[in-house]
């Protein structure tokens, strides 16, 4: 089999998972869905090994792979072909996105045990890696398009998962309708694309646009900008972020393969594709870079404030992406998809972490009610510890390389991309807090009721709430499930944290500085191209960046050791010390209430005038008669119509009709 | 010549007259087995059909010599998927309507066939006066089937939609009159084959109120903003298979007129409105959606999104480009499609909602409905034109075509696109999401409903894994309806620059 075979079967194992899951809900018993699911998934890892193996068979030159299906529509100069691209950059991203999303799929097989929605959520979640996986593979624009939108809709499906939730479905609409706002940047994008360079394919886009695009062309950086614009809404960034912590609504699994492993990595996955594009304008690059600095700073400072476990996570990704954003921005495309996978690793863990715990609480995700849980879940203590570490960038953990690899290209470019490579730096300082203040608040301190029900021996079971609003969950539909299952009671979800918390430590050991750099030599066929492929920090710099990035990374642990261990009341005495800067944060600098202001309500405004004027007075008025003597007029025509004027004529017509058909059939014979 | 296209054209009026005069129980069947043998037999030309292959299965015949009016009919890239379509709604409405109980059903089910032969008629025509006779047919039909079978405010309905339809047929044949009479040169004798009239020419002022005659039936029967005061009452009013067929198909026949007659043959006269139609659409796209999204009825909520979808249809007409219009084209069949499973869809909800169609007292119903719940689910997401669907293919050939020539406009049509997403996520949560209201039943969709639906269905999801199929199919008579219309564009666009 060829490498681009692998690929289509890449594509193919998702595809039938979610076939045979969602057609076979009703027959399927038990586990049974969650197990095919995860073995289609599984599979599709397997054959993106193959599809690895197969194409490193190549020569280097000879790594870009397409292979066309059928045609998908072409008319004029719009021809797309149902095709993928089979490159290191595509085979790299189908290895993290199935190895990430199987090890999702094992933990979900018992996480979402009791949930009367069981075999829907394994054909969403399948349906959810497929279209991941059809972004990443396809060979041009409106197949990219097609997978960026799937992966929207899956989102969707999975973030309003437990739909009977007000608040579920309210976060599924916003996540969609933001994706769909991405989506149309997008086509406006490819449309400038081919009004250029005469093609929607990958391959000979880019290698004309340098012929069809001066530097900085202004449609060139317009085309940019869209594109970002898209990247921005999947991958959450500023100012289209604020359908990423309400997505949090769905199971903790789906949050895990949202916020690890897929949807939000494909922005940065898109900004490394059409990286050719961004290099001819640095403009767009230089914007794109810059607000990834500001996403990374902004969610940084929301993190150490919000309460609610999950979205702190959901923050702490969005900070997170604003490093890739950046790294990928700036040219440095190994680092940033180095970030990319280790954070899918140690982001996967941390919500299945958080899962577990969210498991303990029978649903409670507040971190004001948590504490204490490290004696009652010593496994999950242990496995979210190294998360948070990898997270905070502790020396020798996996994202202690990446997130440093990417700042030090930064400053080695100098300038304005010092000045973001410092400011990555504050960024990682408010990780490392925010990460510690997670794991001090959970299982530090005291034990809470939970935990010491636990280790009694039980689960803690209460009402179902609703943990954003507290109103009684809707429990005779069956989900979300009556029981709670956590990590240290079921072995596919141990399996799972287990494996990735042994990647969140050896993931950086593929690139160290000095000692190898696995992932960039593997990459290099696709970034050959780039004017920056010999621009590379010195393994010197390099180390001293390492060892600054240490350095703060401890520091940063030790604050938020000494704010919430050791001095238990400090971060209370500064919330009443700074309340407005308090407010400000927890009510996540006011986005939400400024869209609600911006765009919701004018619409909902615009909707109910259309609605009771220009419809009511306009339309049925004025056109159908307004002013009194044309209504008059009107109202006596119809009156002549309805008595009998109408029927006459509707008659007439019918007989003149069939007396002319008769005419004809008569005539012609 | 042959006489296939006569045989689809008259059967369905054949069976419903046969219907009609059968025992009172068995009619209906007639007309269904009536219609599901125009299916057959129009899916055996779709098989047959010869792509690029010109106008096919001709029929030629003089009817009234002394006018120039021919019974002319034929199937070409242009009509190809609205005698598809037509065929295919017809089939699944008969069929969900000769399983529900009717008063007077042989009357019921003879105006339903006798609206499939005028459709078709329409849709085949090769001659404009046959074109106005079927378009005028239509509305026969329809009166009797909203009047006669409507529920609520029926009368106050079908007044507003006869005022409506008729005013606009009579200017339209006024102006179609007047077209083949200027057309006509001097000494030679008048004619109304779509033929004879593309090789005549009429002058640029003739044809600039021709057009405007033209357009005002055609927006009012599509419709657009501000010719559809109709719409509300009609929509309320009519009973769910003839709402399905009314907006999913006769939708169309106005639209699919623009390509077949009015840009060929006066293309001047629509490239001097282009403008001017174009501010319609857009203005009809936005105006429609946000309409659509403050609906309570889960009718209106989809009379308006009819709307705004129209205006997008309308756009990539008048982009007079090659890829607007071969979306235009594209997207009527796929909004036809996506109609009629939504108004069925609605019939099968207000059956679970004790009759409610109002998204105040709606929702909760997807829980002992999956398969309902999946089928709305898939329709809803064709119908926001997701990418991966044929609508998207349409809708982003519009776009395209559009940005081309008037980039402003279309970048304001995009809009529509995100209302579109918003209104019909809001539409489909509001009745299978949330908690359930209290007179709802969360029941799954029956076998009935579900046989109509499936297939279309299946079609919409297949159309969207292989949208060529259409495409290569009506590609080159597209380009050729809108050549002309193009090149008088270009034509001014160049001496304006001089």
């Amino acid at each position: 089999l060829s490498a681009t075979g692998y690929g289509w079967l890449v594509l193919a194992f998702p595809l039938a998972g979610m076939l045979v899951t969602s057609f076979g809900w009703r027959v399927l018993p038990g586990r049974m869905p969650g197990w095919i699911a995860t073995s289609a998934i599984f599979l599709a890892f397997l054959s993106s090994i193959g599809a690895l193996v197969d194409l490193q068979d190549h020569a280097e030159d000879d790594r870009q792979l397409v292979d066309s299906a059928w045609t998908y529509a072409a008319t004029a100069d719009f021809h797309i072909d149902m095709a993928i691209l089979v490159d290191p950059l595509s085979v790299f991203m189908c290895l993290v996105v199935s190895g990430v999303s199987f090890l999702i799929h094992l933990y979900s097989v018992a996480y979402m045990e009791s949930d009367g929605g069981y075999a829907r959520y394994f054909a969403y979640l399948n349906y959810f890696v497929f279209s991941m996986l059809l972004l990443v593979l396809a060979a041009n624009f409106v197949i990219l398009i097609i997978g960026w939108a799937f992966v929207g809709a899956a989102s969707y499906l999975l973030i309003s998962f437990w739909y009977r939730r007000a608040t579920a479905v309210h976060a599924g609409i916003k996540a969609f309708v933001i994706n769909v706002i991405g989506d149309i940047a997008l086509v406006v994008a490819a449309f400038l694309i081919l009004d250029h360079v005469g093609s929607l394919d990958f391959l000979p886009v880019f290698e004309q646009a340098g012929d069809a695009f001066s530097t900085n062309d202004g449609t060139l950086v317009a085309a940019c900008l869209l594109i970002l614009v898209g990247a921005f809404a999947k991958s959450a960034q500023l100012p289209l972020h604020t359908w990423l912590p309400d997505a949090m609504e769905g199971p903790t699994p789906v949050s895990a393969l949202i916020h690890a492993a897929t949807m939000v990595t494909a922005g940065v996955y898109l900004i490394a594709r059409t990286h050719p594009l961004f290099e001819l304008a640095p403009t767009a690059a230089d914007i794109g870079a810059a607000i990834g600095c500001a996403t990374l700073l902004f969610a940084g400072t929301v993190a150490l404030a919000v309460t609610d476990l999950k979205r702190v996570i959901a923050y702490s990704t969005i900070s997170q992406i604003g490093y890739m954003v950046m790294g990928v921005s700036i040219a440095a495309y190994g680092a940033g998809l180095f970030h990319l996978m280790t954070h899918a690793f140690f982001k996967a863990l941390l919500l299945m972490g958080a899962g577990s715990v969210i498991g303990a609480m029978a649903g409670i995700q507040d971190m004001d009610r948590m504490g204490g849980f490290r004696r009652a879940m010593p496994f999950t203590f242990v496995t979210f510890t190294v998360g948070a570490l990898a997270l905070a960038g502790f020396p020798l953990m996996s994202g202690f390389f990446s997130k440093d690899e990417i700042i030090a290209f930064e400053l080695n470019r100098g300038g304005f991309y010092a000045v973001l490579g410092v400011l990555g730096y504050v960024g990682a300082f408010l990780t490392a807090f925010y990460s510690f203040r997670m794991v001090f608040r959970v299982f530090y301190g005291d034990p809470v009721p939970e935990a010491a029900e636990l280790e009694g021996g039980h689960i803690a079971h209460g009402e179902p709430l609703n943990p954003m609003t507290g109103e009684p969950e809707d429990t005779d539909v069956g989900f979300p499930g009556p029981e709670h299952h956590i990590a240290e009671r079921e072995r596919p979800m141990k399996g799972a944290m287990g494996t990735l918390a042994v990647l969140a430590i050896v993931g950086g050991y593929i690139a160290i500085p000095g000692v190898d750099n696995v992932l960039e030599k593997f990459l290099e066929p696709t970034f050959a191209d780039s004017r920056f492929a010999d621009t590379h920090p010195s393994t010197g710099a390099e180390w001293i960046g390492l060892v600054v990035g240490g350095v703060i990374s401890i520091v940063g642990i030790g604050l938020a050791w000494w704010v919430y261990i050791r001095e238990p009341g400090t971060a209370m005495r500064l919330r009443e010390r700074f309340p407005r800067v308090h407010t400000f944060l927890v009510n996540k600098w006011y986005f939400d209430e400024l869209y609600d202001a911006l765009f919701v309500r004018p619409a909902a405004t615009a909707g109910a005038f259309s609605r009771r004027v220009i419809e009511t007075d306009f339309v049925q008025g004025t056109i159908v008669g307004g002013a009194t003597g044309i209504v008059r007029v009107g109202t006596s025509f119809a009156r002549a119509i309805q008595t009998g004027y109408l029927r006459a004529y509707a008659l007439l017509l019918l007989l003149g009709v069939a007396g002319m058909t008769l005419y004809f059939l008569l005539n012609s014979s | 010549v042959t006489i296939h296209l006569s045989i689809v054209l008259f059967l369905p009026l054949a069976t419903g007259l046969s219907g009609a005069l059968m025992p009172r129980g068995t009619g209906r069947w007639a007309v269904l087995a009536g219609s599901l043998a125009v299916l057959a037999y129009v899916l055996v030309m779709l098989i047959d059909f010869e792509p690029g292959g010109g106008l096919q299965y001709v029929t030629d015949d003089g009817w009234i010599s002394e006018l120039g009016i021919r019974y002319s009919l034929g199937v070409d890239g242009l009509n190809l998927f609205m005698v598809t379509l037509t065929a295919i709604a017809w089939a699944a409405c008969t069929f969900v309507a000769a399983f529900t109980e009717h008063d007077r059903p042989r009357l019921f089910f003879f105006n339903l066939a006798l609206a499939e032969t005028a459709v078709l008629g329409a849709f085949m025509a090769q001659d404009l006066a046959l074109f106005i006779v079927f378009f005028d047919l239509m509305l026969v039909p329809f009166y009797f089937l909203i009047g006669g079978w409507g529920t609520g405010d029926r009368v106050r309905a079908t007044t507003k939609f006869v005022i409506y339809t008729l005013s606009g047929s009579l200017l339209m044949m006024a102006a179609a009159i007047a077209l083949g009479v200027l057309a006509t040169p001097d000494g030679g004798n008048i004619s109304f084959a779509l033929a004879d009239l593309r090789e005549r020419s009429v002058p640029l002022g003739s044809q600039e109120w021709i057009v405007l005659l033209f357009a005002l039936a055609f927006f009012v029967k599509a419709p657009l903003f501000p010719l559809h005061g109709w719409v509300p009452d009609t929509y309320r009013a009519t009973s769910i298979p003839v709402l399905a067929l009314l907006s999913g198909v006769l939708s169309k026949v106005g639209v699919y007129a623009f390509l077949r007659i009015v840009l060929p043959i006066m293309p001047d006269g629509a490239q001097h409105w282009q403008e001017l139609f174009i501010i319609l659409a857009v203005f009809s796209i936005l105006y429609g959606s946000i309409l659509a999204f403050s609906q309570d009825n889960i009718r209106l909520v989809l009379a308006y999104s009819s709307i705004a979808q129209l205006g997008f249809i309308v756009l990539g007409i008048f982009a007079l480009e090659e890829k607007g219009a071969q979306g235009a084209l594209f997207q009527m069949l796929n909004h036809g499609l996506v109609t009629v499973v939504l108004f069925l869809i609605v019939g099968v909800i207000a059956l679970r909602a004790s009759g409610s169609e109002s998204l105040a007292e709606l929702g909760g119903m997807a829980f002992r409905a999956p398969v309902l719940a999946g089928i709305f689910l898939v329709t809803a997401l064709a119908t926001l034109a997701m990418p991966g669907s044929g609508n998207f293919v349409g809708e982003i050939l519009i776009l395209f075509g559009t940005f081309e020539n008037k980039l402003v406009y279309g970048l304001v049509a995009s809009a529509g696109v995100v209302l579109a997403a918003v209104y019909m996520i809001r539409l489909y949560q509001g009745t299978m999401h949330g908690r359930a209201g209290p007179g709802v039943e969360s029941r799954e969709i029956d076998p009935v409903n579900l046989a109509a639906v499936a297939p279309l269905v299946a079609i919409v999801v297949a159309l969207g894994l292989y949208p060529n199929f259409v495409v290569h199919r009506t590609e080159r008579d597209t380009t050729q309806a809108i050549a002309e219309a193009r090149q008088a564009g270009g034509a001014q666009e160049v001496s304006a620059i001089r």
